[in-house]
């Protein structure tokens, strides 16, 4: 799995983060179209990869792209009580409290965040990844710390 | 693939007596002849056996180096081709999705580094930073992820060690994963990142002995280490080593155990880490059932399974790799022959205990059967001579 090449950029320039999003099909996703339709502005600093359900990304997509160099990784779903596979998202959580000990071992928690977005939180998609990529931006490129 | 050097060497020395073909553990459950792959390398199809991805197959048991009467040391053969398997783009399944081998990448980074925590310490252990004796963990805490039971072996390990030495032992905070899956997998240069990471930390702490409970992470410090870096060269000793020194010098002696009525039937599963993996002269095979010996003389049961020391059968998976239904077979095979003879399977590779356990959850037949680490048998039974005795 390829995420993103990352672009080659001299030094003195700004740092543009680069950040994968996973998206759930039914609600995050919309969210995303939402935010973009209502025309909310936000950062062009992620890649969204949409996947049927939030249960779907497993923990060692996450560690990959922060293998290849990815600086942060959001993964969004729908609400709890809302998933269209009734407890995709609720076995998500459970498996990432799990992995948030080993990132934190690795000294990588900062760059991993879980959300929940429903198809009609347009606008709190795009506060999000304005905040995550604030964060970001903060921690500084993961390949030079 | 041009193969050169040591491995060349093999290669001319094999007189494809087909030995390895014969004793191949993965030949028990599936097609695979070792002295038909070196006979097509040596006729110059080196590149027809990189793409086919034969080579991922491999246990990388080194049952094959047992039997061959010429040393050819296949394993090696194996693991160099992977490397370049990799670069060729031919990639092996990996169990668990890759992620513990993604885990050991990122920690390659040079710009990563892991924070270990010491919740699991148990009280009364004393733990320092520097000091003559290190306890290399391994990782144990990192597989806590998803098996819930891979913390008792290092824990049980800790607490004998602080049983019997009485300065404090070293634990590293920064210390990373050994690198041996990634060296089997045929990622060197990450391998070699770790590696450098690894003996700088070592040589920070000022120990002068090197224990570990893990028998992948035995072999990988003990040779693997050496063998690239001519800096390196710290006593490494397994747990098994460490206590046989233990009982020889009288320092330590086991006790009976009151509760225990019911006598505890016991069987040894050699890894192939352990055993074959090791120059004849470690002879370790031999000092764990001097070890069971001494356990027969407070009495448990000691009983040899039919396939034993080098001979052993293997556990199916080695560095992650191919944890399919066949390696689900092998395993099998391994559990039956130790029903046969006992209840408790003791070993000394905790990925071996995993596959095991793993096992166990989907097979009713083997469950009764109980898998249980060395360290986990022995913290309770051990007991410290007092000094003053021995004058």
């Amino acid at each position: 799995m390829k995420i993103v090449e990352k672009s080659s950029k001299k030094q003195d320039m700004e740092f543009k983060p680069n950040i994968v999003c996973f998206c759930c099909n039914w609600c995050s996703y919309a969210g995303a179209d939402l935010a973009g339709v209502s025309r909310f502005q936000y950062p062009a600093s992620i890649r969204i990869i949409r996947v049927m359900c939030s249960g779907r990304v497993e923990p060692a997509f996450i560690l990959k792209s922060f293998k290849d160099n990815i600086d942060g990784v959001l993964v969004t779903g729908c609400h709890i009580g809302d998933c269209h596979y009734i407890s995709g998202n609720e076995f998500t959580k459970d498996r990432f409290e799990r992995l948030t000990i080993i990132l934190k071992f690795l000294g990588l928690e900062d760059r991993f965040r879980l959300e929940w977005i429903s198809a009609s939180e347009g606008k709190k998609f795009a506060e999000l990844i304005t905040t995550f990529t604030n964060q970001i931006k903060k921690l500084g490129p993961l390949n030079n710390i | 693939m041009v193969i050169k050097g040591k491995l060349r060497e093999y290669l001319n020395n094999c007189y494809q007596c087909a030995m390895c073909s014969g004793i191949c553990q993965m030949g028990r459950i599936q097609k695979y002849t070792p002295s038909r792959i070196i006979q097509l390398i040596i006729e110059g199809f080196e590149d027809r056996i990189v793409e086919s991805g034969m080579l991922w197959d491999c246990l990388t048991c080194n049952s094959c180096l047992e039997k061959c009467p010429h040393e050819v040391n296949f394993a090696e053969i194996v693991r160099d081709a992977r490397n370049k398997m990799l670069d060729a783009g031919i990639m092996p399944k990996i169990a668990h999705k890759g992620f513990y081998t993604l885990l050991s990448e990122i920690m390659s980074k040079e710009n990563i580094t892991p924070e270990k925590t010491f919740e699991w310490v148990p009280s009364g252990c004393k733990i320092s930073e520097e000091g003559n004796i290190l306890y290399f963990v391994g990782c144990a805490p990192l597989f806590n992820y998803e098996f819930d039971e891979s913390m008792n072996n290092a824990v049980d390990t800790l607490k004998i060690l602080c049983k019997i030495e009485n300065e404090p032992i070293v634990l590293l905070k920064d210390e990373k994963c050994c690198g041996h899956d990634l060296l089997w997998q045929g990622k060197i240069e990450a391998f070699k990142k770790l590696a450098i990471h690894n003996i700088k930390a070592f040589e920070r702490s000022g120990a002068s002995l090197i224990v570990t409970s893990c028998a992948e992470g035995y072999r990988t410090l003990k040779i693997d280490y050496p063998s690239m870096f001519e800096n390196f060269n710290v006593e490494v000793k397994h747990l098994v080593e460490y206590l046989y020194e233990k009982l020889k010098e009288n320092k330590i002696k086991f006790k009976k155990e009151k509760k225990n009525t019911k006598i505890l039937k016991l069987t040894y599963h050699d890894p192939c880490r352990l055993s074959r993996f090791l120059p004849k002269s470690f002879n370790i095979y031999e000092k764990i059932r001097y070890i069971f010996k001494e356990l027969e003389k407070v009495g448990y049961v000691y009983n040899e399974m039919v396939h034993n020391k080098s001979n052993s059968l293997c556990c199916g998976v080695s560095c992650w790799l191919n944890c399919t239904d066949k390696a689900k077979a092998l395993r099998y095979h391994r559990m039956l022959e130790a029903k046969d003879v006992a209840d408790n399977l003791i070993t000394t590779c905790p990925k071996c205990e995993i596959h095991f356990r793993c096992l166990q959850n989907d097979t009713e037949t083997v469950q009764d059967i109980n898998v249980i680490d060395l360290s986990n048998l022995l913290e309770n039974v051990i007991e410290v001579i007092p000094s003053k005795q021995n004058k």
